[in-house]
């Protein structure tokens, strides 16, 4: 257990997150709505910051297309709110309308049941992340070639995405969903409990993330990044240890996305877009990868400053943001972390993270 | 009689246009340090990369035993069999400890006391808790002859185990290897340093351009002319 | 014997149904005109005889005609009646056939006669022969002559002599083209495709020459859009493929290079438009050593400044080189706005020879391939046969080894970097002519390029050659069939199916992997 909390700064972000939960469930009131439902797309973000920096600072291997299991766990639970919603109310989604569909496609049968979405997002999510994932690594593919080949993915996906007879919205997305296990979106009560279970998840997610990584499993994750043949001539099949960690990373970013996009209220292919899949590379290296807490900062910091920017002056926030990546790469290799350490170095070079 | 742990056939290895190993046959038995010796570019870690499964041969075979072919099994497969190798470049986990390297050398065979023996037959004992890749560069060496050592492999392979370290830590070297001779182990040695091999080695071949040059003792090797002419001449 | 005595009726008929025009052929001006102030159907009769006569009238004659037409069209005909007469829809349509043919015999002007021409084609079968003859005779323009031979054929098509008929199908084949198979295939209604089983056999044999002639110009349209298409990916391709070789480093603004060549491109022709406006239309060529140089300098500029930095860490280069795309956008559009740039298009990127069937060399595609051959030339040249080419190849196989024979490893770095990205600037300047340029389009090369790369290899050009045609003619194989997500799908799935059989691409570097 004490190797768990060892690290000072996780057990501090460990702890900050809980008293989040707490504050959100106990104080109603405590916070507006609109900090509420921010609060809970963060936990969304930090979550998936996390599941990227399992795959890219413990294992080593950079996903440019982790925006895939977020919109996979985003687009099905979008299934089963529009489901549910036409179920209580009535009312057909705008995209069947828009499409003159007066019913869902066969492979919606299901969504309905909250259950069979919850797992399909994993089961999907497993079939998808583990048919990529075995045809790179069986194939030694790995570095640059992999992060481009996931981007390659991803972009593939949006452009499947964004056609119409897909049967999951098109271009408009989805949107509409007006109902969250019987309750209405609307409340106030609502949000907040969203962003309580998403904060909650975000917890038990660090956690076991944590208890992981610490593990003797962890280590082989480890050493698999920092010497993949050396692991190999030692015995070790390789494929496996990095095709779990891979897949695990996968489904959490699925969880992720499942979290997020009740919150925000709508889903399209932008989630897609390449450029999205690269920001969440950039808050793991701005927060420091390798280290859970650095994810989560980072996301947290990010997409903070992208918030209270995007009523302020959006137009400035792609400037900042490659302003930041570079200052990040040049000068604080392992991210935000290294000011704690005070190890700011002018063109740095990486203590840990070896040439891949 | 000695018993053949590791028996090269006919071997070859091409590299696009290059014949990096021709014809090669070559026996290696428990209970020796052999060494393998000869010039830059005498295929001396090639043959090391068909061995543990890096490099698949053009033709040849690698029997272990006498019952399993290795040259067509994937390195995992190798060193699962009990053949292990430790790699030209120091290659230890850098950002793991010297204990959790050693736990993962081991293996199936992992135990503190197995940890606590190899650190000690290495000299690592007082950095058990200190991360590997802040040790220096001998330790490093050490550390990898201890991990790829901790699955108590029947053939230990050592390409230039002696690389970049001092005349002290040499020494060291030497008599580790000559402690870690045992009559159900094999172990290989590519060397450059002469005196090196002449410390440790029962037995040499000298390669040269893919094929070998000479077979025997260390001293018979330094008599031998066509030795002198192409690698101890220069 | 026999088929000889049926040719000399046939030339006799034709003789005598000549002879027959001939007589009636001297415009009666009184009479003509006469009837035309007449009721409906003695107006049509005047415009029926004015159309048979025209064939064989005098000059004066033509004059003549061409004003009283004029004049009936325009109700200014002096009639005995004293009121010009009216013009049902029906003659009217007449009348203005007689005029278009009339002027195409007599206007001096070109551009008159082009238009009565195409006033005509609408209902060819209306025109005699005999005015056709004559205007064909008499034109001395070019290309009013092949557009009357056209035309002749179409009237030919549509007359009823079935011999005459069939001559002008043959010919029509001989010339494959969308149009002509919807010309054909429409005869498939004529009454006399049931009625003489020998007009059926031309009429279908045309039509399978025809339709085989419009497949190998399909295959060839396809092959050759593949090839410019491929044109651009290999010159983007190329820079990335040299640095990812050289440096282990995968530029993921190497769309934006493509891009700021566009918008260099552009810059050239402004600036030529407001210095020296005579030399506009020569943009493209004189933009080629600029786009060059500023393309290249700022790659430069950006291995300098942030790349040297990250050669051991290249999964951060790619985060790096992404927020360098980022900014590149995002300033070209604040700068340039986001709407499509508006490219002047010069003579000799317009148009195209037409080859078979709807096949047609266009010269703007034939300018990317050119350009992208003259590039590989070059850059094979470079690579080959030039020290900086050997450092290159020297540094990508052996960087720490090249260090100690003394090259100075950094500054091939800072060169080739240089290069690379000066050759995706002159992709941008050749697809200019091609493709939309607006901030956003780099996103669109920037993948397939990435394909290329890992398909191709880094190891020698030919790699990226092939890799290069392999992807672009897939993409273009495949869009007509299952649309463009789905090319862009195949060609995925088909790189990482090729992966798991050459995990190093299609060139490797020889050696050992440790």
């Amino acid at each position: 257990m004490n190797r768990l909390f060892n690290d000072r700064l996780f057990t501090t972000v460990l702890a900050l997150l809980a008293i989040g939960v707490v504050v959100l469930v106990a104080m109603p009131g405590a916070i507006s709505p609109y900090m509420v439902n921010a609060t809970g797309q963060l936990a969304a973000f930090a979550l998936l910051a996390v599941s990227l920096d399992l795959i890219w600072g413990y294992a080593g291997v950079l996903s440019l297309g982790h925006g895939l299991y977020f919109a996979l766990g985003g687009y099905v639970v979008a299934m089963h709110l529009l489901k549910h919603a036409m179920a209580v109310t009535g009312k057909v989604p705008d995209f069947m309308q828009f499409m003159g569909w007066s019913e869902f496609p066969f492979y919606w049968s299901g969504f309905e049941h909250f259950g069979y979405a919850a797992v399909m997002a994993v089961v999907l999510t497993i079939l998808l992340a583990g048919a990529c994932g075995y045809v790179s690594f069986r194939s030694r593919v790995g570095g640059v070639y992999f992060s481009i080949i996931t981007q390659a993915f991803v972009y593939v996906a949006m452009l499947l995405m964004f056609r119409n007879d897909t049967g999951f919205g098109g271009n408009n997305g989805m949107t509409g969903f007006s109902v969250v296990f019987g309750f209405d979106m609307a409340d106030p009560a609502v949000t907040r409990g969203l962003a309580a279970v998403s904060l909650l998840v975000l917890v038990v997610a660090l956690v076991g993330c944590r208890s992981l990584v610490t593990s003797r499993f962890g280590r082989l994750v480890i050493a698999c990044r920092d010497d993949e043949a050396r692991l190999r001539s030692l015995g070790y099949g390789t494929l496996p240890i990095k095709l779990g960690v891979w897949c695990l990373s996968a489904v959490l970013a699925a969880i992720a996305g499942f979290l997020y996009v009740p919150q925000v209220g709508i889903i399209n292919p932008r989630l897609l877009s390449p450029d999205v899949s690269l920001e969440i590379a950039v808050w793991v290296a701005i927060g420091g990868r390798g280290a859970l807490s650095g994810a989560v900062i980072g996301a947290i910091l990010v997409n903070g400053v992208k918030f209270w920017l995007s009523s302020r002056a959006p137009e400035l926030w792609p400037f900042i943001l490659s302003g930041l990546v570079v200052l990040v790469v040049l000068v604080f290799p392992n991210g935000l972390l290294d000011l704690g350490r005070w190890r700011p170095r002018l063109i740095a070079t990486p203590s840990v993270v070896k040439r891949t | 009689m000695t018993r053949i742990a590791i028996d090269v056939a006919n071997l070859h290895v091409q590299f696009g246009a290059f014949r990096a190993l021709t014809d090669l046959s070559l026996t290696i038995f428990y209970g020796e340090v052999h060494a393998i010796i000869g010039p830059n570019g005498a295929g001396k870690t090639t043959l090391l990369d068909v061995i543990s499964g890096l490099t698949r041969p053009r033709s040849g075979t690698v029997m272990l035993d006498g019952a399993q072919d290795l040259a067509h099994q994937s390195d995992t497969a190798i060193a699962r069999a009990g053949v292990r190798r430790k790699f030209q470049k120091p290659s230890v986990f850098m950002a793991l400890t010297v204990a959790e390297n050693l736990d993962i050398g081991a293996g199936a065979a992992r135990s503190p006391a197995r940890i606590a023996e190899i650190a000690d037959l290495i000299g690592l004992s007082d950095l058990l808790d200190r991360q590997a890749g802040t040790l220096a560069h001998g330790q490093k060496q050490w550390l990898e002859i201890g991990m790829v050592l901790a699955a108590h492999p029947r053939v230990l392979m050592l390409d230039e185990p002696v690389a970049g370290l001092t005349d002290a830590e040499t020494g060291r070297t030497a008599a580790l290897i000559r402690r870690l001779r045992a009559p159900d182990r094999a172990i290989v040695v590519v060397e450059h340093d002469m005196d090196f091999v002449e410390l440790i080695a029962d037995r040499v071949t000298v390669l040269h351009e893919g094929r070998i040059l000479f077979e025997g003792a260390m001293a018979d090797a330094r008599r031998d002319p066509r030795v002198i002419d192409v690698y101890l001449g220069r | 014997m026999q088929y000889l005595a049926k040719s000399l009726v046939q030339a006799l008929v034709l003789l005598c149904a000549l002879g027959g025009a001939q007589q009636a052929q001297a415009y009666d001006h009184a009479a003509i005109t006469d009837a035309a102030c007449g009721d409906a159907a003695s107006s049509a009769e005047a415009a029926r005889l004015i159309v048979t006569g025209a064939g064989d009238a005098t000059a004066d004659d033509l004059a003549w005609a061409r004003s009283m037409v004029t004049a009936t069209l325009e109700r200014t005909l002096a009639c005995s009646t004293g009121r010009p007469p009216v013009l049902s829809l029906r003659n009217r349509a007449a009348y203005d056939t007689a005029a278009a043919m009339l002027t195409l015999l007599a206007a001096p002007e070109p551009d008159a006669r082009t238009a009565a021409l195409r006033t005509l084609s609408r209902k060819p079968e209306q025109t005699p022969a005999a005015v056709l003859d004559r205007a064909t005779a008499a034109e001395r323009d070019p290309k009013l002559k092949a557009a009357l031979a056209e035309f002749a054929q179409l009237a030919d098509l549509g007359s009823p002599d079935l011999a005459r008929r069939g001559r002008a199908i043959s010919h029509l084949a001989d010339a494959p083209s969308t149009r002509v198979a919807t010309q054909l295939a429409t005869l498939r209604a004529d009454p006399a495709y049931v009625a003489d089983a020998g007009f059926r056999t031309t009429v279908e044999a045309a039509i399978t020459r025809v339709d085989r002639w419009m497949l190998v110009g399909q295959v060839l349209s396809m092959l050759y859009n593949g090839l410019s298409f491929a044109s651009i990916l290999f010159m983007s391709a190329v820079g990335l493929a040299v640095i990812f070789g050289l440096m282990g480093v995968i530029n993921l603004a190497q769309g934006e290079f493509i891009m700021m060549g566009a918008y260099g491109t552009f810059l050239v022709q402004q600036g030529l438009r407001a210095v020296a406006p005579g030399l506009v239309e020569w943009y493209l060529p004189i933009a080629i050593i600029p786009v060059f140089l500023v393309t290249a300098g700022i790659g430069v500029l950006l291995e300098v400044g942030l790349i040297r930095h990250l050669y051991k860490r290249p999964l951060m280069s790619l985060l790096a080189t992404w927020a360098v795309s980022l900014f590149l956008v995002n300033l070209v559009r604040v700068v340039f706005g986001t709407q499509n740039l508006q490219f002047d298009t010069p003579f000799y990127v317009r148009g195209g020879i037409a080859v078979v069937g709807d096949f047609i060399i266009t010269w703007n595609r034939l300018f990317a391939i050119g350009f992208a051959g003259l590039s590989l030339a070059g850059t094979w040249l470079l690579l080959r046969r030039t020290p900086f080419g050997l450092n290159v190849r020297a540094v990508t196989q052996n960087r720490d080894m090249a260090a100690c024979v003394g090259i100075a490893t950094r500054r091939v770095d800072m060169l080739a970097f240089g290069l690379g990205s000066g050759l995706a600037g002159l992709a941008g300047l050749a697809l200019s002519p091609l493709y939309n340029v607006n901030p956003q389009m780099g996103t669109n090369f920037v993948i397939d390029s990435f394909m290329v790369v890992v398909l191709g290899g880094v190891a020698a050009l030919e790699g990226t050659v092939l890799a290069a045609l392999g992807i672009g003619q897939l993409n273009v194989l495949v869009e007509p069939f299952y649309g463009a997500v789905a090319a862009k799908v195949i060609v995925l799935l088909l790189t990482i199916a090729f992966l798991q059989w050459r995990p190093e691409g299609l060139f490797a570097l020889q050696g050992r992997r440790r």
